[in-house]
């Protein structure tokens, strides 16, 4: 085998120039490839932290509770005691927090916007009070400096609500100011709530835009709930990974204690409402999912987003094998005699073919290693500079106000073997034509 | 024979020299308010209704209304703008509807929900169910500009399905007529004012009286300062409807 690495690695240096150029347009698609997985794999991390930080636990025990046929409320009556069954029952389990779901219109001295509103504890709520930023003031006031206001220790506390960036500036409102929150009770009652901007914190991408919170008492005074209500129990595991194994055994376990499980659906609980308000049933049931579930209106973005990645590299992965092709013709013509005094002496068609798909192989890995190592670099460069999207909609469709990128090891090695097999592919053909020549033909031939 | 207990009810309490209302006496004169504008058969007017809105273009919707109170029936279907003809609501029994014909769906809406967005409700063009809603009592005589009025502080029944569960009206001493109404919310906060600065009367056959029909209302958002309704009530006829007007099927095929 050494043999044919020696001849393949002398005809690549013997052609250095072809090589050089051809390598070059490897390792640049190479390098675009590992680029885009790890925008892609970014974005994936990003709906992650976004779905697990605003919306959902690793998995989601939602309540949905019906008053009559017609009407369907996310809640969960006897909230303590569902609460204490998941936590016996859950393998793997991390920690369990609970939030309250609203839908209510804030409205300020100058505008108004309609969000889900949120009600936490902030003593459960230590993931997530670690996980935002309070923005500086600049990014949601005029004129607004690089302090940061508000007080991370009162979000959740009493009559306090915390938005985002983009939601403050809408509404035109800073830390301190009021804001009045209009929605209805179950009953269908109009009830308003007046609560004071606690803090400010820096955008989650798109999500945050619809997304506020508000303690939890707040819920419960708008809506006119009850203590013992909640409207999801948020549960983390210790391994995300086991989301939707547990996610299947959560449900057997609930129905067996008696709870009426939903059948799974995989779409957040927002966008249940008006099918459950379609169904006949009346009294309280749990709906199981898991944080892609309630994440799952995001997921176009990075389906599109790869659909549109698969495309780029398809074309010019089709350039580059039609450069390999035209390289290895080349080689094979120039070469056409050499093969036939190879023949003459006893070589076989395979090992001919294994030649010069061994050549194309080796330039392959060669370059697609350096382009997989300088595409690698430059996205954990541009990660680490954290660069600020300026644009509303790249901010929309990267679910992030920064640019984020994440390069693993795998991606690397998937990247070299892929580019490497299909430049190894593209040679065959060639290949297979030098491996044909009739010797005597071969020998005979003036390149 | 309601409105004439009720007439007496208030001619008794005129006839006192302090002219405050019994608990009584208001409710009366609330179940006055629900008699004259009720029509006892079915109900058909134009609506235009005209929102304006803080930082937008002011807008204007043409709309028709069918009514059947007897069986607490309602439709309402756009037919101006263009981009509007055709949405319509549906109310049969406790269950409202919404259709929209740009994707040919209907959806369940609540019975409070404003009407195309803007800020008047269902209870705007429907009859009249104050007595059977709402609690009254009275908070004294007051002025409202040159006209003397009872204000009356409304509470909602506690099985009763409205959207304003406190409301405070304002009815003319003499006429009976309602010259404002301002709702609140549960917390207390006032939501909406409301004035009724005209009235006309239409003659029903079927219930062989007038009918009292509020031809303008002018809707004042108290939230949201600044934005605000005003709905005129245009060609009321009070002639029996054909039965097809309240099914889906009647809503859908004015927009094909």
């Amino acid at each position: 085998m050494g043999i044919y690495v020696k001849v393949a690695l002398r005809n690549l240096v013997q052609a250095r120039r072809r090589s050089l150029l051809l390598s070059l347009a490897l390792a640049l698609v190479t390098m675009l490839l590992v680029f885009l997985m790890a925008l892609s794999q970014g974005l994936t991390d990003n709906m992650v932290k976004t779905a697990t930080t605003l919306s959902a636990g690793h998995l989601n025990v939602n309540g949905w509770f019906k008053p009559s046929p017609g009407f369907s409320a996310p809640l969960i009556t006897e909230a303590a005691e569902l609460r204490k069954v998941v936590e016996e029952v859950t393998p793997g389990l991390d920690f369990v927090i609970d939030r309250h779901h609203g839908w209510g219109k804030l409205i300020s001295d100058t505008s108004s916007i309609v969000s889900s509103l949120n009600g936490i504890d902030p003593a459960q709520e230590g993931r997530f009070l670690e996980r935002i930023q309070l923005a500086p003031e600049r990014e949601y006031k005029e004129g607004g400096g690089d302090a940061v206001e508000g007080d991370r220790s009162r979000i959740g506390q009493p009559g306090t609500i915390l938005l985002f960036a983009g939601q403050a500036k809408r509404l035109g409102v800073a830390v301190g100011d009021t804001i009045t929150i209009t929605t209805e009770t179950l009953r269908g009652a109009a009830n308003s709530i007046d609560l004071t901007v606690a803090a400010v914190a820096r955008d989650l991408g798109m999500m945050s835009n619809w997304f506020t919170f508000v303690p939890k008492q707040a819920i419960q005074e708008i809506y006119q709930l009850k203590d013992d209500t909640t409207g999801s129990l948020l549960v983390y595991l210790k391994d995300i990974r086991e989301a939707e194994a547990t996610r299947v055994k959560l449900g057997e376990a609930l129905a067996t204690r008696g709870y009426t499980v939903m059948d799974h659906e995989n779409e957040p609980f927002f966008m249940k409402f008006e099918k459950l308000a379609g169904e006949s049933w009346t009294g309280q049931r749990v709906d199981v999912t898991t944080w892609e579930d309630e994440g799952a209106f995001l997921k176009w973005t990075i389906a599109g987003f790869n659909g549109v990645s698969v495309f780029l590299i398809a074309v010019l992965m089709l350039i580059i094998v039609v450069g390999i092709m035209n390289t290895m013709w080349m080689s094979v013509r120039e070469r056409t005699s050499e093969v036939g005094t190879l023949r003459a002496i006893g070589m076989k068609k395979r090992r001919v073919l294994l030649l010069f798909v061994t050549e194309a192989i080796l330039l392959g890995l060669f370059a697609t290693g350096v382009g997989s190592l300088l595409g690698g670099a430059l996205a954990s460069a541009l990660d680490a500079a954290a660069i600020p999207i300026p644009w509303d909609a790249a901010r929309v469709i990267m679910l992030s106000d920064t640019l984020h990128l994440a390069v693993d090891a795998g991606q690397l090695v998937r990247a070299i073997l892929l580019f490497t097999f299909v430049t190894g592919v593209a040679a065959l053909w060639p290949a297979a034509r030098a491996a044909r020549m009739r010797p005597v033909n071969a020998i005979q031939h003036v390149g | 024979m309601r409105t004439q207990i009720a007439v007496a009810l208030l001619a008794c309490a005129f006839a006192l020299p302090v002219s405050a209302l019994t608990d009584a006496e208001a409710q009366a004169l609330l179940q006055i308010q629900d008699d004259r504008q009720n029509s006892v058969g079915d109900y058909q007017a134009l609506a235009f209704i005209e929102r304006k809105e803080k930082d937008k273009n002011d807008q204007v919707y043409e709309a028709v209304v069918y009514r059947r109170d007897v069986t607490e029936k309602l439709v309402i279907l756009f037919l101006r703008p263009k981009e509007e003809a055709g949405k319509g609501y549906l109310r049969v029994d406790k269950n409202m509807f919404f259709y929209d014909p740009t994707v040919g769906k209907w959806e369940r809406r609540t019975e409070r929900d404003k009407i195309g967005g803007t800020d008047s409700r269902r209870q705007d063009f429907d009859r009249s169910r104050l007595a059977q809603d709402f609690v009254a009592k009275w908070v004294g005589e007051e002025k409202l500009g040159k006209l003397a009025t009872h204000h009356l502080e409304l509470k909602a029944k506690p099985d009763a399905d409205v959207a304003f569960p406190i409301m405070h009206l304002w009815i003319e001493k003499g006429t009976n007529n309602l010259l404002k109404r301002q709702e609140f919310a549960l917390s207390g906060r006032l939501m909406r004012t409301q004035f009724f600065p005209k009235w006309m009367k239409v003659m029903s056959p079927v219930k062989k009286a007038e009918v009292w029909v509020p031809k303008e209302q002018r809707i004042f958002d108290e939230v949201e300062k600044g934005n605000q309704t005003t709905v005129v009530i245009r060609s009321v006829d009070l002639s029996p409807l054909d039965d097809s007007y309240f099914t889906k099927a009647w809503l859908e095929s004015k927009s094909r």
